[in-house]
């Protein structure tokens, strides 16, 4: 009975539970939006990325998008000029002289206009001339955190800057005015181009630092701080200039996001994605076609391809291997663009303390160089990714770039592309040698490096070349090693196309000459180089240089590492260079299809 | 009791301290973690490379830099990565990624494999019997890397390709799983011949009635229970948990379950069209289903008559499978919506990552958004331990079914329901307590592989990133939340098994 009457009440409710329903008619749920994602194999941690924590090209491309500048690389690769966003002249020669001048409409996302102070803060952290001298940071950072610790003095000056790249040579603070700034180098620096630009937003550094809440009193506070040199303030720009910008989610303070590009960030999910909207506030000539731009991290290189094929991503470029080539052959409505990565492989023949003293006799080198199989090397593990992978001819020029072809004509190196037996015979035979050995270290943990040097192996063995596998996966630290090898290869990474690049590798003592090589005419041209600014006669140079590297049979490059790009048919327009920000260096020309 | 523990983990401690000796400084000998410097032309490649060396102490050789490390470990500090990130920072957001990833999926091998391997135990050498042995190996032997790329490339990609043009499920398709539950069920229900043909008929037309039904009402692109399958699902509930728990004769039992079951139907309308919309946090949900229980406690024990606890039981059980089935009706009316929205343009099945970005919707979209980037790593994960489950609990539940005990307890004339789910399943869940305990200290580590391939930034990428940048820092992050995990779970389950099994005392 009681149960009945209990099941009686519950009828009841049901009942007038079922009156009730009758309001609220379902509506959709969800808050529509539009975007082009791009996959990328690192997950974004700092928006300054002149710092030695935040220098990763992780940063450098989120900060590119978001920033504009005086110049940039396009994919050929060349240096630009954005004059949409401010010009720059060479004022005088000697002493070296720079005037950088940035438009009037310029201004910040936060609608803040960017001028000298913003200049002053770059010239400052970049160039270390505010450092307190003899300052070790590493006294006062925390070894397991590489934060500092409490005991760092509040008086001292330390910016992170990316210092040594050739801004300390712009020892006196610049003259500034409004939006001009002038930089005077103490001594002549050949690069001068591609060392200066606008970073971090002065108003918000200065405001964070000093507490101060008006942008245009912050960046005068900054303007005399620098200018006075007062240790305090700066103490509290630089600790803040370095540290301030790391976030791995999406800062509540969204002054810490402010840029100055076509693009400004959004939405940044740790370790997922970080998304960029046009920046309504840019006033350049690069503006973006696209609303609104994400950046999903995908590490693994098939789980991009497969989320190309399911809509997920509509531009990745992962790392090339066969596999992802395979993957993406497959693919419908998916262009694939094959290119070349800004690294290449070569081999150098190791001039002193090398390990047997073989490649002391010219003769030998130039056997052992007319053994090495490049078009081989190139058809069997480079074109099956890149098919118009070419061989690579020049030790000082990135293929493509101006003068690349006449070097090509003129050093001779296009004849050792096929392998030549006999005159390697021959030439062993002039020198009175036989049965040389050598010791070629790689990276023996690198299977396309063991595939090449199984295949060099074979070539040199037929010659008569006795070869040693001195393979080693730490081959890194055994570079420049006295007597651990004779031969070496593996790649080289081009960050700028930077004449001054050339000097560390190839003047006798510099830091990247790790094969002990050395010829005084190389040195004085390189010297040369070094001070030279007419372009026409740094390629002269260069290819000077190229020639006499060949003739003193040096080495070989081999070939440029192959990259890949897809995009999906919602978006056209991507066309990849081989220097960073690869895939982003025209991002405002990326259009979207009537498919997206 | 407290005397073993403490020696216990005492051991363990310095057994650990061991290990992350030799981890340590195999990580820190397996290459050179300034190589990508040396490759390097940058204008300031000798600051880059001193600032590192720096920064990671790598002018101190690996073994006593251990003690560094070992050191700021006392601390609380797990150190800095190569890129000079903080370990601890990184630690926290992959340990909780990696928690999300694999919770659902243990928790759904184990129950899944608990009732199949016990259903199989009691139907031994049936042909559902040796399906499942068959399936169980074939999961158990393949490689899930392999599995993920197909489980993406068919129920992602394929599956997308199959919703984005009029999903209709093909005739043949229809028959093959018709075929297929047709077969199943009669081989799990037991009978002659005859009664066999019947069950196959009637499952089989089941099946072939409900696929068609789904295809003439576009089931694929509005999918959805309604009101009749959620009292399909709450009824059948309320039997089956009557039968499994007190037994169907019990009507005090079944009365409250069904009363239950009344409610929620009841309640259905009012809450999807109207309460729902007002629930927009996750502690809403998880609130609404406690106050569900609740409440189904409340009627088990207002109608539980004499013997309260076995109905309060059902009555929540039923509770909280109707509730379930509404949320997830709900769930399902917005799946339409979600779908055809800009950001997933008719494909919603995710192949990466956990969610899609700048997604913004209500809970309900969010749900759904976290079960379509949940679906594939989950079934990655459970096709593998599912195939340990169904193994042991089979073998465990046989072997104590032929115990002397059971065949008192049958000779003394309990129901079979009450020998299988009182004496039996009891003393078979001892030895698989001990697996499981063992499995959950196993998981946050042992989903490398899948979170690689399913782009998940969990623990699994913080140790092979630390790996292949020859950075020690995150792989002790790693391997000591790991090695601590599994020694504590390799603790608990002696616990447990002393704690269910009163034969064994630990000291």
């Amino acid at each position: 009975m009681r149960i009945s009457r209990f099941a009686a009440a519950t009828a009841t409710i049901a009942a007038s539970a079922l009156v009730l329903s009758a309001c609220a008619a379902p509506q959709s749920e969800v808050v529509e939006g539009s975007s082009i994602t791009v996959a990328w194999n690192q997950p974004f941690y700092s928006y300054n990325s002149n710092t030695s924590f935040g220098n990763a090209t992780a940063n450098a491309n989120i900060v590119y998008m978001t920033n504009a500048g005086f110049n940039y690389y396009n994919n050929e690769p060349a240096l630009v000029r954005d004059e949409s966003f401010g010009t720059y002249e060479l004022v005088s020669e000697d002493p070296l002289t720079v005037q950088y001048t940035v438009n009037e409409s310029t201004q910040w996302s936060d609608g803040v206009a960017v001028d000298a102070a913003d200049m002053l803060l770059a010239w400052a952290a970049n160039s270390g001339v505010l450092n307190t001298p003899d300052f070790d940071p590493g006294e006062f950072t925390d070894p397991e955190t590489g934060e500092f610790t409490d005991e760092y003095p509040t008086d001292v000056v330390y910016f992170d800057g990316a210092i040594g790249s050739g801004l300390e040579l712009v020892s006196q603070t610049p003259e500034f005015d409004g939006k001009t700034l002038t930089l005077t180098y103490d001594e002549f620096f050949v690069d001068w181009e591609l060392v200066f630009g606008v970073g971090l937003p002065a108003h918000i550094v200065a405001e964070k630092a000093l507490g101060i809440d008006d942008p245009a009193e912050a960046k005068q506070a900054l303007i005399d701080a620098i200018v006075e040199n007062d240790q305090e303030a700066l103490a509290a720009i630089s600790s803040f200039w370095n540290s301030g910008f790391n976030f791995t989610e999406m800062p509540e303070d969204t002054d810490l996001v402010v840029g100055s590009g076509p693009y400004t960030i959004t939405d940044f999910v740790a370790d997922q994605y970080i998304t960029m909207s046009a920046n309504p506030n840019y006033r350049g000539d690069n503006l973006p076609n696209i609303e609104e731009v994400t950046v999903r991290f995908i590490p693994d290189p098939l789980a991009a391809v497969q989320a190309l094929a399911n809509g997920e991503v509509d531009i990745i470029s992962p790392q090339a291997t066969a596999d992802v080539a395979d993957a993406l052959a497959a693919l419908d409505n998916v262009t694939v663009l094959g290119g070349e990565e800004a690294v290449y492989e070569h081999i150098d023949l190791t001039f002193e303390n090398s390990k047997n003293g073989t490649f002391d006799n010219a003769l030998v080198r130039e056997a052992f160089l007319k053994t090495i199989p490049r078009q081989q090397i190139v058809d069997t593990l480079i074109k099956p990714l890149n098919p118009e992978a070419q061989v690579r001819n020049s030790q000082l020029f990135l293929p493509g770039a101006p003068g690349y072809d006449e070097t090509v004509a003129n050093n001779g190196m296009d004849a050792f592309t096929e392998v030549d037996i006999e005159g390697a015979k021959a030439l062993l035979a002039e020198a009175g040698v036989t049965a040389p050995n050598v010791c070629i270290l790689y990276a023996s943990n690198n299977p396309r490096r063991v595939n090449e040097f199984a295949l060099i192996q074979a070539s040199a063995t037929e010659a008569g070349f006795v070869i040693e596998d001195c393979g080693s996966p730490e081959w890194g630290g055994l570079l420049g090693t006295p007597g651990a090898y004779d031969a070496v290869f593996f790649g080289w990474q081009s960050t700028s196309l930077g004449v001054t690049n050339s000097s560390p590798t190839f003047k006798t003592g510099g830091i990247n000459n790790l094969n002990y090589y050395s010829n005084p005419e190389v040195d004085a041209l390189l010297d040369e180089l070094d001070v030279t600014l007419d372009p026409e006669r740094q390629i002269e140079i260069q290819i000077e240089v190229d020639k006499l590297l060949m003739d003193d049979f040096y080495g070989l490059t081999i070939f440029q590492f192959p990259g890949v790009t897809a995009f999906s048919d919602r978006v056209t327009n991507v066309d990849p260079g081989p220097l960073s920000p690869t895939i982003f260096w025209n991002v405002w020309d990326w259009e979207p299809t009537e498919a997206n | 009791m407290a005397a073993f523990v403490i020696r216990r983990l005492i051991a363990s401690v310095f057994v650990l301290l061991a290990a992350t000796f030799l981890m340590y400084n195999l990580v820190a000998f397996s290459g050179d973690p300034l190589e990508d410097l040396r490759a390097s032309n940058a204008p300031n490649k000798e600051q880059l490379i001193e600032s590192r060396i720096a920064l990671l102490r790598l002018d101190v050789i690996p073994p006593l830099r251990y003690f560094l490390w070992l050191g700021g470990l006392f601390q609380g500090d797990f150190g800095v990565t190569v890129q000079g990130r903080s370990v601890n920072a990184l630690l926290e957001q992959a340990l909780g990624s990696t928690l999300q990833l694999v919770t659902i999926a243990t928790v759904v091998a184990i129950i899944l494999g608990l009732t199949v391997g016990i259903t199989t135990a009691l139907r031994q050498y049936s042909g559902y019997d040796y399906t499942v042995t068959f399936i169980s190996f074939l999961f158990f032997s393949l490689p899930i890397f392999w599995v993920a790329v197909l489980l993406k490339q068919f129920v992602a990609i394929g599956f997308n390709d199959f919703l984005e043009d009029d999903p209709q499920l093909p005739a043949l398709l229809i028959a093959a799983l018709a075929l297929v539950s047709g077969l199943l069920w009669a081989s799990i229900i037991p009978g002659s011949m005859r009664r066999k043909i019947i069950t196959f008929a009637i499952a089989a037309g089941a099946a072939a009635s409900m696929l068609v039904i789904m295809n003439l009402v576009d089931w694929f692109t509005y999918p959805g229970l309604t009101i009749g399958g959620v009292a399909i699902i709450a009824l059948g509930s309320a039997i089956g948990f009557t039968a499994l728990i007190t037994g169907l004769k019990n009507r005090r039992a079944l009365n409250a379950a069904l009363v239950v079951a009344g409610l929620g139907l009841a309640l259905y309308f009012p809450f999807q069209f109207g309460i729902s919309y007002s629930i927009t946090e996750w502690w809403m949900l998880a609130a609404l289903a406690i106050a569900t229980v609740g409440v189904s406690l409340g009627i088990g024990w207002f109608m539980g008559g004499v013997d309260k606890g076995p109905v309060m039981r059902v009555a929540a059980f039923t509770g909280f499978f109707t509730a379930g089935a509404i949320a997830l009706d709900r769930f399902m009316m917005v799946w339409d919506d979600y779908a055809s929205s800009g950001r997933i343009r008719g494909r919603p099945i995710a192949t990466i990552g956990s969610s899609t970005p700048n997604l913004e919707g209500s809970l309900w979209v969010q749900g759904v958004d976290i079960y379509t980037h949940l679906l594939l790593p989950t079934i990655a994960l459970i096709l593998i331990s599912f195939a340990t489950y169904t193994r042991y609990s089979r073998a465990s539940l046989l072997e104590v079914l032929n115990q002397d005990y059971i065949r008192t307890a049958r000779a003394k004339g309990l129901a079979e329901r009450t020998v299988v789910v009182r004496h039996a399943f009891r003393n078979a869940l001892i030895p698989i307590a001990t697996i499981v305990a063992f499995d959950i200290g196993g998981i946050v580590g042992g989903a490398v592989i899948t979170e690689t391939v399913f782009g998940w930034t969990g623990m699994g990428q913080l140790f092979q990133n630390g790996l292949n940048a020859v950075d020690p820092n995150p792989v002790m992050a790693f391997f000591l939340v790991v090695g601590g995990l599994a020694i504590l779970f390799n603790l608990v389950a002696d616990l447990v098994y002393a704690s269910l099994d009163p034969r064994i005392r630990v000291n």
